[in-house]
């Protein structure tokens, strides 16, 4: 959706947008005055595009340089209503102000940045079983998001950045909607629409159905993107995405999160994070069998007998 | 209210009225038209491309040429960057006429920011009717699969809109000389109640768009009312002409 989105706008906006600014490119805030000097391209959003900035000698943050000023506008006001209603935490948005670059006018917005990468890239590198933290901390950070009013939409591994040990954070909020309101930006395999499983109305449970299938897309990728190619549009139901994660051993321990997930059940995020622990911890327990006394302990105990057996033989036979 | 024409075409048009001046009278009666070329195999040739860029920009809307793999998501797209520009163009002009700034953009940014939640409420909010015509001549027989999927597709994501959205659905070439475009489906709101739409086409091969879109102007003018120009301010209710409205699940 988001690169789609670029695309379509090419119908009414020139192609100068697409290029990158170099490195070193200053930007000169007009209302507040700050200059952020860009280092280099981090990622494409939906309306614009995010850079790594430096704001004197040891300032980092990111700029997002958009090409509408009321679009743009739109995700400020969603990271200025998050800043304010989750008062707990260090703020996101930093500075809202325009520039002109090569005689253009150009909205731009700056916010905290967040090292981190994808959370496909992140499980590739470190292995699948970080899922537990990392499903965890998703979670915590969507009950903030969805207890402030807001429902994230566009749930997908770009858009959930991982840092040091499993640690999350989402970014490109321009998807977020208001609760009970139309959800404005999805995509495809993740939308509850898609798989007629649901309306596209933003509440929270759009978003935890997101997550079940982020777990799916991400362990089990391939065969996800082969269902959606041969389902026929009328077949797409959440039993099928069922049948591929009973059939995935990674899938196991959270095979009943994700169906809860997909089928709505879950009464508050908060409730679908609590099972998603129960879920990590009781595969993380040892198995029943291994809970006994432990190998060379017995052995030895087998030992022992066999060796006083001998013993009391030797000793009847005397 | 927000009124919008949806082309879903594979070609240029061969009969009749150019569909460019159509579309230039359907956006001077307030009515926005967009068009979607769908192309699979081969090219559209550059008479088709340049025709559907040429509409759009006649009907005040945006063009776009797409598999029919991205179909659904560049109908739904069109439709919300749509429904933004318009606000945003109606926004601007007051902008204009009571402050004497340009744009939203001129403001600075925290009013600017006042100024976008009240156009996105309206996005939300106001009453919007999109109909879509769906090119059926012979070439686009094996593409109306994904057109069905892409408007069963718009339905679901406009019932989920909080103002009350509606959409109808017709085919060109018609099944005589003396009908252009043939309505499937008048206004719903519901994507369970569409049915099957393309059931029995009998596929033919001009393809009289620019007549078919005159068509469909008549059709909104006849059951939308009045079309003026858009206001900042929907009224309650406009009461469709014997249409079968059905609103929306969840209007709250």
């Amino acid at each position: 959706m988001l690169r789609a989105a670029g695309r379509a706008r090419c119908g009414v906006t020139t192609s100068s947008e697409k290029e990158t600014l170099p490195r070193g490119t200053e930007i000169r805030g007009k209302w507040n005055g700050k200059v952020y000097r860009l280092e280099r391209l981090l990622g494409l959003g939906s309306n614009g595009q995010v850079y790594l900035a430096s704001a004197g000698p040891r300032v980092i943050c990111a700029i997002k340089i958009g090409h509408e000023a009321a679009e743009l506008q739109g995700e400020v006001n969603i990271l200025a209503s998050l800043d304010h209603s989750e008062k707990g935490r260090q703020p996101f948005l930093l500075d809202v102000d325009d520039a002109v670059i090569d005689g253009r006018k150009i909205p731009f917005y700056v916010m905290r940045y967040v090292p981190g990468v994808p959370l496909k890239a992140y499980l590739k590198e470190h292995g699948s079983h970080w899922m537990g933290v990392i499903g965890y901390r998703l979670l915590e950070r969507l009950s903030h998001l969805h207890e402030a009013g807001w429902v994230f939409g566009d749930i997908k591994s770009d858009n959930i950045l991982v840092g040091e040990y499993g640690r999350v954070e989402l970014v490109d909020y321009g998807g977020a909607s208001a609760i009970g309101r139309s959800v404005r930006q999805f995509t495809e395999i993740y939308d509850r629409g898609y798989w007629s499983a649901g309306s596209r109305v933003a509440d929270p449970a759009y978003d935890l159905f997101a997550v079940g299938l982020l777990w799916l897309h991400a362990l089990d990728g391939k065969r996800l993107v082969q269902l959606t190619r041969t389902l026929i549009p009328q077949n797409r139901h959440p039993r099928e995405l069922m049948k591929l994660v009973k059939s995935n051993p990674k899938l196991q321990p959270v095979e009943g999160w994700i169906e809860k997930a997909l089928t709505g059940q879950f009464a508050s995020t908060r409730e679908s994070t609590k099972e998603w622990r129960e879920a990590v911890r009781i595969s993380q327990r040892p198995k029943p069998a291994d809970d006994r006394v432990p190998g060379w302990m017995a052995g030895l105990l087998g030992a022992a007998i066999v060796l006083s057996t001998t013993l009391a033989a030797v000793w009847l036979l005397d | 209210m927000m009124k919008q024409i949806l082309l879903i075409t594979d070609g240029g048009s061969n009969v009749g009225e150019s569909p460019v001046t159509a579309a230039a009278q359907a956006y001077a009666e307030g009515i926005t038209v967009n068009v979607a070329g769908v192309v699979d195999e081969g090219t559209i040739g550059e008479y088709g491309v340049t025709e559907i860029a040429d509409i759009a920009r006649a009907g005040g809307g945006i063009s776009q040429i797409v598999t029919s793999r991205q179909l659904s998501k560049t109908v739904q797209m069109m439709t919300r960057q749509t429904v933004a520009g318009t606000i945003r163009q109606a926004v601007n002009q007051e902008l204009r006429q009571l402050f004497g700034v340009n744009d939203v953009g001129s403001l600075p940014p925290p009013k600017r920011g006042e100024v976008v939640k009240v156009m996105e409420e309206m996005e939300e909010t106001m009453s919007l009717s999109v109909a879509l015509l769906i090119d059926a001549s012979a070439s686009m027989k094996p593409k109306l699969h994904a057109v069905e999927e892409a408007i069963r597709d718009l339905t679901l994501s406009l019932q989920a809109r909080t103002g009350r959205s509606q959409v109808s659905v017709f085919h060109f070439p018609g099944d005589s000389q003396y009908s252009y475009c043939v309505m499937d489906a008048g206004w719903h709101s519901n994507a369970s109640n569409l049915g099957s739409l393309f059931g029995k086409i009998r596929m033919r091969g001009t393809t009289p768009t620019g007549p078919a879109l005159l068509q469909v102007v008549d059709y909104i003018r006849e059951t939308c009312g009045k079309i003026g120009k858009i206001e900042l301010m929907d009224e309650p209710h406009a009461s469709g002409g014997g249409s079968s409205e059905v609103r929306s699940d969840n209007v709250v």
